[in-house]
């Protein structure tokens, strides 16, 4: 049963920022990344704090031993405990092949409209960005050789869809 | 590799095999190894950094002097006598006492003084005894010398590694040093480190706290030279950088790398972004690209515990037996183990560094 919440206008959430809502008694960050919206469950796997507090980062890569490379400029969110990384965008951990995903929800944009009644229409566009903890199976049941204390089958974090509806960003949980 | 018995698990009485992978020969002169200095250097022989922590019982067993009264280990009848064929060991890995040459300030010394060490290795030892290896001692604070002398020495069918001391300025893994690993790689020779005199010389602290006191504060700190090279290592991409070099830590204990793994594991996971070229765990190159000798084997208060390090740090893809003979702690084969399972126990005594030295 999805339920439908508004966040906020567009204005109030510019390119670069997010904002914490309550929805569904869940704690969720929703994100706009250069007119993207994206809604990632407020809660990090490893020890479930404030996920969507950390900073919002980029990402490292090395083609050379010595050498850095940025990358996904403002795409990575920063768990502000222990730093584990992930793609705002999937909800995916950067330190992979570990697998750990945080949960993403969708998050629309839609017309201040709906407040008077109207469907949550939307524009059909949600993200095929949720997660399946099982299609990671394999290389979760791998981690287990590592000692971590996060195993495949913890519970990741979701994500959920967001709309646009006319200038209001809208959450669906 | 000169063959001395068929790399079996068993001989024919039924013991297991066992490689020794920390064997001390030494010169009852030093002249033995003056004698193959380049004239710049005949007037001043052999001059190393005196001790600076002294062993109220000395360093080497007073019981294992040669038959007429020189130091245990000097003499190749030495070594057979107390320790291969008393212990029926089919190869021992010579790590000798000449690392010192690493606390030296001339480079170009310390260097000639590895190559004359290597010489006579080369001239004394290898030939004594097949079950005898060799380690091509370097002077690590001249890279490309001992690069040099890693692709010369390195030739020779029964120098079976890369040895340096434990105790460097600045950590391994800086590129700086990485001329070794490049020639250790070409001539697929493992890097193995061992302490030597830590603290004497140009030496850094040996304990991450300063100079300690005494000999026992100065032992009880070894595992913290490993520790800090093994993390120097991994943090500036010598696994990324070398993937098929493997680096042998011998005599600093191993209790230590499980320990290492786990932390190691976690600040990856939150830190990663300053070591990218790690992809992968770093446990996975601990178990992959490290190796670890047993001497001085860890005594717990129940030895089940110890049998539950074993198993944490894979010990059956990551330590080798030694006994460090004939210094004042070593081992004895037959008595210092804990009781391993198979194939665990194989591993240990015997198969990895089988596998490891190509033998």
């Amino acid at each position: 049963m999805t339920t439908r919440y508004e966040v906020c206008t567009v204005k109030e959430l510019p390119p670069g920022e997010r904002i914490i809502v309550e929805a569904d008694g869940l704690s969720i960050g929703v994100f706009n990344l250069d007119g993207e919206f994206y809604a990632l469950n407020n809660a990090c796997p490893h020890q479930l704090a404030n996920l969507c507090e950390g900073r919002i980062t980029g990402y490292v890569t090395s083609d050379e031993v010595g050498e850095y490379e940025w990358e996904r400029d403002g795409q990575i969110i920063q768990c502000p405990w222990h730093h584990w990384e992930f793609d705002i965008t999937t909800g995916e951990s950067v330190f992979n092949p570990h697998k750990v995903r945080t949960r993403t929800y969708d998050v629309s944009v839609e017309s201040r409209s709906v407040e008077e009644g109207a469907d949550a229409a939307g524009d059909g566009k949600v993200p095929e960005n949720t997660t399946d903890p099982t299609e990671e199976t394999s290389e979760a049941d791998q981690t287990e050789t590592y000692g971590t204390t996060l195993q495949g089958d913890e519970p990741p974090i979701e994500t959920y869809p967001v709309e646009v509806e006319k200038d209001v960003i809208v959450l669906y949980v | 590799m000169a063959q001395h018995t068929e790399p079996t698990e068993e001989d024919s009485s039924g013991k297991l095999s066992i490689i020794d992978t920390d064997v001390h020969q030494t010169r009852a002169d030093d002249e033995e190894i003056a004698a193959y200095l380049p004239p710049r250097y005949q007037s001043i022989g052999v001059e190393l950094p005196g001790r600076m922590y002294n062993n109220p019982g000395g360093v080497l067993r007073e019981d294992a002097q040669t038959a007429d009264g020189g130091p245990a280990g000097s003499t190749p009848e030495n070594l057979r006598t107390n320790l291969f064929d008393l212990y029926d060991i089919d190869y021992g890995v010579l790590t000798g006492d000449f690392l010192t040459v690493s606390l030296l300030p001339n480079r170009d010394y310390a260097g000639e003084l590895a190559r004359a060490y290597n010489e006579w290795m080369v001239e004394k030892w290898l030939p004594a005894d097949d079950r005898f290896l060799g380690s091509v001692v370097i002077a690590p604070q001249n890279p490309e010398q001992a690069a040099e002398l890693i692709r010369e020495y390195g030739q020779h069918d029964q120098m079976v590694q890369v040895l340096m001391n434990s105790v460097s300025r600045g950590g391994y893994g800086e590129p700086r040093f990485w001329p070794i690993y490049e020639a250790a790689t070409e001539m697929d020779l493992p890097v193995a480190m061992h302490p030597s005199n830590q603290g004497a010389g140009m030496s850094e602290p040996p304990n991450a706290v300063g100079y300690p006191t005494n000999y026992f504060a100065r032992h009880n700190a070894m595992p913290m030279l490993h520790i800090g090279q093994l993390n120097s290592l991994m943090s500036e991409g010598v696994f990324a950088k070398f993937p098929d070099l493997d680096f042998v830590f011998i005599e600093c204990g191993f209790t230590w790398v499980p320990m290492m793994m786990w932390r190691m594991d976690k600040d990856w996971k939150g830190l990663r972004q300053q070591v990218p070229w790690l992809d992968k765990p770093p446990s996975e190159h601990i178990i992959e690209n490290t190796y670890y000798t047993t001497q001085p084997i860890a005594e717990p208060e129940k030895p089940e515990y110890l049998t539950q390090i074993l198993e944490m740090m894979h010990a059956e893809e990551t330590l080798m037996f030694s006994t460090d003979y004939p210094h004042w702690d070593n081992d004895d084969p037959r008595y210092a183990m804990p009781k391993m399972p198979e194939p665990m126990n194989s591993r240990v005594m015997y198969e990895n560094a089988r596998e490891l030295y190509g033998l």
